[in-house]
């Protein structure tokens, strides 16, 4: 698993974000060296020494060719850099809060109370990301900051016109006046992930562990059409809402044919989902005929259907082409029985945490 | 101003209204023209819709399950003794001008780093500063290799891939 923390030790007292640049192998020292990064000085097999405008910073455990371009903050009294942009991955996500006001019966990081705020950091992490980048922002729920996210919003999009927002909202706080705001980004580089599990409130409701979440995410999700905004519904497929699949497809057809991409979604064993996981994991090993119809009916009507997070050889043949890699590099992981596997490496594999018992009825090489 | 007018009902007929937005108004709502109307905002996607979804979209093609980010910046000591409330971290100045450059990651940089390690390597085997694996990847061995070759040929002693490391090994990046 790729590390996302990384320990340090600093002379700084503040926590600050900064970019670090191994620049090795290059036939002149670094130019224009922002005041924001800090360049690698020196580097043994147990350490390394970046310096720059926020002083040293001696990082500890990867060698630091493999940091080079990665924007960190650091948090001096823990020791610890997070690595909040990584420059050689597609999968950077910045966790705006860790507050929410549903609770998932999946969750996979579930919410708490503190909330600090970073939008300042996130900012200038922004600004320092590699061009033409794509970041994701989740949380918790970030809309619950709603102001402050589209201030930042804003503010980078303008300063950066190369990067692309990814945000997972629940999409309960939007509101009429918020369409002025949205209008204001240029949301063609925006894509709103926005879950929904079922056609039936009851059902989706349960899941979300909030009463009228489905009436509210559907009138919301109309203002964000009306808005412009390009959407990916998020559907996590589970016991529950697996008999629903195909009244699903019909309601996407029907009242949200505005959407981009549908994501059918496998379940992530960890947060409740592994508390719950035998009263939700659905096996579409042997289950794929609900996936199926589902699948057909929307890609019928001319939505673009996809299966997130699905193993190749869970699913049939036929549909593999709609299930691409999307298991984040550094949460991505293969069993044993993957090692002669003809399609790795266009299978996302599993999730790190998946319990070495894979609950997959059918599976295996393909 | 006629091909906005018909525009609309248009995009109403072929299903691309909301559902709760049936009863949309056709005029503008004495904004004075400020408001982009319906029209305006999706014509602006045009490109991407004619280019059937897939040529634009990063997203799509390389979606990310996203669902969480590796846990919080502020996370309580993992040995569960009493959460430590962090304090809230010290306001970081808004970046003074002119902004930093962004990092250009070309398609080939990773691959042409690797290609430097692998040479690098190669001359440390044949001064014998180094006796590893030739995999182009940087290690704890490659850093003591270095730390010495440098210390022995006078140069700056950094344990790192310098310009005059470089050239020391006669070897040319470009």
């Amino acid at each position: 698993m790729i590390p996302l923390r990384l320990k340090i030790e600093t002379d700084a007292v503040d926590p600050y974000v900064v970019r670090l640049r191994s620049c090795e192998g290059m036939p002149e020292p670094l130019a224009n060296v922002s005041s924001l990064d800090a360049a690698l000085a020196t580097a043994d097999g147990e350490k390394a020494l970046f310096t720059g405008a926020a002083g040293s910073l001696h990082l500890f455990g990867i060698d630091p060719s493999e940091v080079d371009g990665d924007v960190v903050f650091v948090v001096p009294w823990r020791k610890t850099a997070h690595r909040l942009i990584r420059a050689n991955s597609r999968h950077n996500t910045l966790l705006i809060t860790e507050r929410c006001d549903q609770l998932c019966v999946m969750c996979s990081q579930p919410p708490k109370k503190q909330h600090v705020d970073m939008f300042p950091f996130f900012e200038t992490a922004v600004l320092l990301a590699p061009e033409n980048s794509t970041i994701g922002l989740s949380g918790g729920e970030p809309t619950l900051f709603k102001s402050e996210l589209f201030e930042f919003l804003r503010k980078t999009m303008k300063q950066r016109r190369d990067i692309d927002f990814h945000i997972l909202t629940n999409a309960q706080h939007f509101e009429r006046d918020d369409r002025a705001k949205l209008r204001d980004l240029d949301l063609s580089r925006i894509l709103w992930g926005v879950p929904v599990y079922s056609s039936d409130s009851t059902i989706h409701d349960h899941i979300v562990g909030k009463p009228g979440a489905f009436d509210q995410v559907r009138s919301n999700l109309s203002l964000l059409c009306e808005a412009g905004a390009k959407i990916e519904l998020r559907t996590v497929l589970m016991k529950p809402n697996a008999p629903g699949l195909l009244d699903l497809a019909r309601f996407v057809t029907a009242a949200l044919p505005f959407i981009d991409t549908w994501a059918i979604m496998q379940l992530e064993n960890i947060g409740y989902g592994r508390k719950n996981w035998h009263s939700l994991f659905f096996d579409n090993s042997l289950g794929f005929d609900l996936v199926s119809k589902a699948l057909d009916f929307s890609i019928s009507r001319g939505i673009d259907t996809k299966l997130y997070n699905f193993p190749l050889c869970t699913v049939p043949a036929d549909y593999r082409a709609f299930a691409p890699s999307t298991i984040s590099d550094w949460k991505r992981a293969y069993v044993e029985d993957c090692v002669d596997c003809s399609l790795r490496n266009e299978c996302g594999g599993f999730f790190e945490w998946h319990p070495k018992v894979h609950g997959y009825g059918r599976f295996g090489v393909a | 101003m006629k091909k906005r007018f018909f525009a609309i009902p248009s995009l109403i007929a072929a299903g691309f209204m909301p559902i709760e937005s049936a009863a949309m108004p056709l005029a503008t709502t004495g904004d004075g023209g400020k408001t982009k109307s319906l029209f305006d905002i999706f014509k602006l996607d045009h490109k991407y819709t004619l280019a059937g979804h897939t040529s634009h979209s990063s997203h799509s093609s390389h979606s990310s399950h996203r669902s969480s980010s590796g846990g919080t910046y502020y996370p309580p000591p993992a040995d569960s003794a009493p959460a430590y409330q962090a304090p809230a971290p010290a306001y970081q100045p808004p970046i003074a001008a002119p902004a930093p450059a962004p990092l250009a990651t070309l398609p080939g940089n990773a691959n042409r780093f690797k290609e430097i390690v692998f040479q690098v390597q190669f001359a440390m085997l044949a001064f014998g500063y180094y006796n590893g694996e030739l995999d182009g990847t940087m290690s704890p061995e490659m850093r003591a290799g270095l730390l010495r070759m440098q210390s022995d040929y006078n140069l700056k002693v950094t344990g790192t891939i310098t310009p005059e490391t470089l050239t020391a090994l006669g070897i040319v990046a470009n």
